[in-house]
């Protein structure tokens, strides 16, 4: 079933190594407007009788909750009347502090009953180092309010290879991510962007061995508190994974709306403009938003199956790859067997799959893979 | 044909003392070319020399001057490579001159190009007729330059011409002193035809244009012609005069007279720079002296980075060879990298320069493996091998002994960088001659040196110990019985046979601990740990360790954004196309480069 994503570009303060889509210079008016052109956006997609079925709705950022629970509400609702949401996951991401129990409890009044929380550390000065606005407290407390008002289908965020940051310091920042009972835990190792505030500093971030060791723990130590990994940086308990990103991983069709979103529908990709003036202009005004759009052949939707679904620790089953596309998995199956003596990719019951060790070197593994099945030329 | 108003001469300058541009400054005074035409620096027609301010390939041109006497001369100028690699053909466009005019640099002095080449043209009988360029400069001292010159070279310089060719300044002087200081060639003999080859240029309609010195006889249209060392014949299509901006053709050369003959020749191997061309209606019995063989010193495979474009390498190969019989080319296939060629230099910047066009003209990717000189090997069986390709270096336990080729090596340097060039040259199993102090500040080093220990970086390292001071000249002295073992590179336990390369025993363990950090430094890690060892016979004397590939992940594919990861992965794959795989291993070209070039700091 379709999956739609709605993206919110709009945040207090830009993080120091976020290279979104995003801006801290807005206004009421700016954000009803932004309200607007998304209606119209499902206006120009959704053609009236036609008989639309999704059962995800992610609100992305940015900062939905900076935009407010009234407009997150009302899009739902504007939603609904085009799209038929069958016991939806909705997922409203939130940063710490610009939750409270108000906002938690419209939001809930609204349908939205899963919770993704930008904590990031549990270590306020890497908080501050990052740029974020909250400390750990302030955390505390929003999962608290989260839970006791909203749902405790909670997702926090939390990044590692944090410029200074020893296993040492990442194994208390877990402690605390865990304190906060969460349900999921998306872990990031934090990437310098160019053009960012933070690549402007030149930081020293630990070493790919200190970082992969960090990974490695990472793994562990939720696998021990009862988090299954499903994904490269995804961990659930409780059976409670992003549907909504699944979708993204095992190549299911789903819409974006907003500046700079991401669609695969009708087996093409295509996105829109990252100029948030430009999109709400042009959504409105009826102008063409999209910015990239790449029809795939069968060849390439295979392939990018196999990229995709090998980011997930379900891998990619042969049986399944050959119902789907009517190809042989074998020509990627030639390329990843070298990789199993040493340990970074296991073949059993028909399905192949990369091991936390593997995913560390993924781009590598993948890579090779779907240079076997279409070698350069 | 009145000998009496020729003059033919050259100019001798180093690198950067402004040869070409007084050689630019000389046509504009004759009104040789407009204005207009007047690009700069004419004789450096190729890119690459005007990049570099070198002279490949000698170039003539026939000048026609009006004299303060109320004569009109006919002045050959015959440019000369300006580097050491050269010598054989600065030496035979010297042997086609009468004079030469010695360019020294106001400011920095004789160098040891310029000496080497002043000698030569002293072995020529040729008249000296030294100029001091570059007196516009601030730091300029004429007076110095005027004492050195009587110093080391023993020739009066006090009257020598003052001129700047940048600014234009006394450039007159220059030719009313080549007018009266240089003799006119002589009538030659009646009894028979001789013309020196100094120079030949391939033209693909009408083949090679030959460029000659006349010394007895006359050439002309129709005339049968043999070249008395390859023992060619061809029929004369068309001679003529070489003009700055092209050929003019005419009724004949005469004794005395630089021009071009065209004879259908398809080939420059059959025009030998030094041969003598003789006519069969009156042929000479012995040839014009000094011609030899030009044999490459250096030796290195050239493969293309993609191995579709072997085709491409050999039809560029071809192309230069046609202008260029110095260079030589045979097929050589490596395990490591394929199919590509083992070609033969005069020199290491003949080999950069041949490198560099190949990659600029022809728009190919290279890669080059070591140099590698010519060593003689005496086997116990009693055979003798010529070695020029470290494949090839027999079984140690099957030599009686080998010999390397040494070089009698001039630097000229100032004074206060000799200690460090001793202990450069002392490194490289120089052997010390003498030392001779020029003047106060400057001092001439002689030393022997094995070529092998020049080819690799010796001149980056006497540039970086002497702050681009000293100059170089080198010549071929003989063989020498050395220590020699060839050292093999392993990659993940494999001998990777385009690294290996032939060295001194004393050397070897040196040069394997660099090699192998340099590999290491430019080998990215891979998905398992890869084994760097450096093995002499089997016997592992140096070993680093690229580890394993731990952490390569695109950690976040944000909001479905699948482009991003996909680039990625293009972007990674086209990484991959410039790396080579030796088995299991990927290597970047830029190893094989960086083995290259093992700088001593």
């Amino acid at each position: 079933m379709l999956g739609i994503y709605i993206h919110i570009p709009f945040c207090r303060q830009r993080c120091a190594y976020c290279d979104f889509c995003s801006t801290s210079q807005f206004s009421d008016k700016l954000m009803d407007r932004y309200a607007q052109a998304l209606t119209a956006q499902f206006d120009d997609f959704f053609i009236k009788g036609g008989r639309y079925e999704a059962d995800t709705l992610y609100f992305g950022g940015g900062t939905p909750s900076v935009w407010g629970a009234k407009r997150i509400a009302h899009t739902i609702k504007e939603l609904q009347k085009r799209v038929r949401l069958t016991r939806p996951e909705i997922t409203v991401e939130v940063n710490p502090e610009s939750c409270d129990k108000k906002l938690f409890k419209s939001l809930r009044a609204a349908g939205v009953n899963r919770i993704s929380m930008g904590v990031q550390s549990a270590d306020d000065a890497e908080l501050k180092a990052l740029g974020r606005l909250h400390n750990y407290a302030q955390a505390a407390e929003a999962a608290a309010l989260c839970r006791r008002y909203c749902t405790d289908n909670l997702s926090v965020d939390l990044m590692y290879g944090l410029p200074g940051q020893t296993l040492g310091g990442l194994r208390a920042s877990l402690e605390g991510m865990l304190a906060l009972e969460p349900s999921h835990i998306s872990c990031y190792a934090l990437k310098v962007e160019e053009g960012t505030p933070l690549a402007g500093q030149n930081p020293v971030l630990p070493d790919d061995d200190t970082q992969a060791d960090m990974y490695l723990y990472l793994v562990d130590a939720l696998r021990q508190h009862g988090f299954a990994q499903y994904e490269i940086s995804n961990f659930a308990r409780g059976g409670r994974v992003s549907r909504q990103n699944s979708k993204y991983w095992d190549l299911s069709e789903y819409l974006g709306f907003g500046c700079g979103a991401h669609s695969f529908y009708g087996g093409k990709r295509f996105s829109f403009t990252r100029d948030i003036n430009g999109f709400v202009e042009g959504a409105l005004g009826k102008q063409p938003i999209v910015e990239e759009a790449d029809e795939l052949s069968l060849g390439n939707r295979s392939g990018e199956y196999v990229m995709l679904k090998l980011r997930t620790t379900e891998g990619v089953d042969e049986d399944a790859f050959y119902r789907r596309f009517q190809a042989d998995f074998a020509p990627y199956a030639a390329r990843l067997d070298k990789y199993r003596a040493s340990g970074h990719v296991v073949h059993e019951n028909g399905a192949w799959r990369l091991t936390p060790k593997g995913f560390l070197v993924s781009n590598a593994i993948i890579g090779d893979a779907l240079d076997g099945a279409c070698p350069s030329e | 044909m009145d000998q009496s108003k020729i003059r033919n001469f050259s100019i001798v300058a180093h690198i950067d003392h402004g040869k070409s541009t007084l050689a630019d400054r000389l046509l504009q005074q004759c009104n040789a070319v407009s204005e207009r035409e007047m690009t700069s620096q004419l004789l450096d027609n190729m890119e690459l020399e005007q990049e570099r301010g070198i002279t490949i390939k000698a170039r003539a041109v026939l000048l026609e001057y009006d004299a303060l006497d109320g004569e009109r001369y006919r002045l050959n100028l015959i440019d000369t490579p300006g580097h050491v690699d050269f010598n054989y053909e600065v030496s035979r466009s010297l042997a086609a001159c009468e004079g030469a005019v010695l360019v020294v640099d106001a400011a920095q002095g004789i160098e040891a190009q310029t000496l080497a080449n002043t000698y030569l043209a002293l072995e020529n009988d040729l008249e000296i007729v030294p100029v001091i360029n570059k007196i516009d400069l601030p730091s300029a001292d004429p007076k110095a330059a005027k004492e050195e010159i009587e110093n080391i070279i023993g020739i009066p310089a006090m009257d020598a011409p003052e001129v700047s060719a940048k600014m234009g300044i006394n450039i007159r002087e220059v030719l009313e002193r080549i007018v009266s200081d240089v003799p006119p060639p002589g009538k030659g003999r009646d009894d028979c035809s001789r013309a020196l080859i100094f120079d030949s240029q391939y033209d693909p309609y009408r083949g090679v244009i030959v460029y000659v010195r006349v010394f007895d006889g006359a050439f002309r249209p129709g005339m049968k012609i043999r070249m008395m060392a390859t023992g060619a014949e061809f029929q004369i299509v068309e001679t003529g005069y070489l003009r700055p901006l092209g050929y003019e053709p005419c009724g004949g050369l005469e004794a005395g007279e630089v021009g071009y003959i065209t004879a259908s020749i398809k080939n420059v191997r059959d025009t030998r720079v030094g041969d003598t061309v003789t006519t069969l209606e009156k042929p000479a019995s012995e040839p014009l002296h000094g011609y030899r063989k030009v044999q490459p010193m250096v030796f290195s495979g050239l493969y293309p980075a993609d191995g579709k474009k072997y085709p491409d390498l050999r039809d560029a190969l071809e192309k230069l060879q046609l202008n260029d019989a110095s260079l030589t080319y045979e097929p050589e296939s490596s395990a490591a990298l394929g199919f590509g060629f083992r070609c033969g230099f005069l020199g290491l910047l003949h080999l950069e320069v041949i490198q560099e066009r190949l990659e600029r003209e022809y728009d190919l990717d290279l890669i080059t493996t070591a140099p590698s000189v010519v060593y003689h090997v005496k086997m116990t069986s009693g055979d003798e091998l010529v070695i020029d390709n470290p494949l090839n270096y027999p079984n140690p336990a099957e030599i009686e002994y080998a010999e390397e080729p040494i070089v009698k090596a001039s630097i000229i340097t100032p004074a206060e960088y000799v200690g460090n060039l001793m202990e450069l040259c002392q490194n490289r199993r120089g052997v010390y001659k003498d030392m001779k102090y020029i003047d106060t500040g400057r001092v001439e080093l002689h030393y022997e040196l094995p070529l092998n220990e020049i080819i690799y970086d010796f001149f980056d390292a006497l540039k970086s110990r002497t702050r681009g001071y000293a100059s170089l000249d080198y010549e071929l002295l003989g063989y020498q019985r050395s220590k020699l073992v060839k050292l093999d590179i392993l990659l993940n336990g494999d001998i990777v046979d385009a690294l290996s390369f032939i060295v001194h025993a004393d050397k070897a363990y040196e040069r394997a601990r660099r090699i192998v950090e340099k590999l290491k430094e430019n080998i990215p890690r891979q998905m398992f740990e890869i084994p760097i060892q450096a093995a002499i016979g089997g016997k592992i004397i140096a070993r680093e360790t690229v580890k394993a590939m731990r952490k390569d992940v695109l950690a976040k594919c944000y909001g479905g954004d699948i482009t991003r990861k996909k680039k990625l992965l293009e972007k990674q794959k086209e990484g991959k196309k410039r790396m080579r795989s030796l088995g299991t291993v990927s290597v970047p070209q830029e190893a094989f480069m960086a083995v290259l070039r093992l700088d001593d700091d």
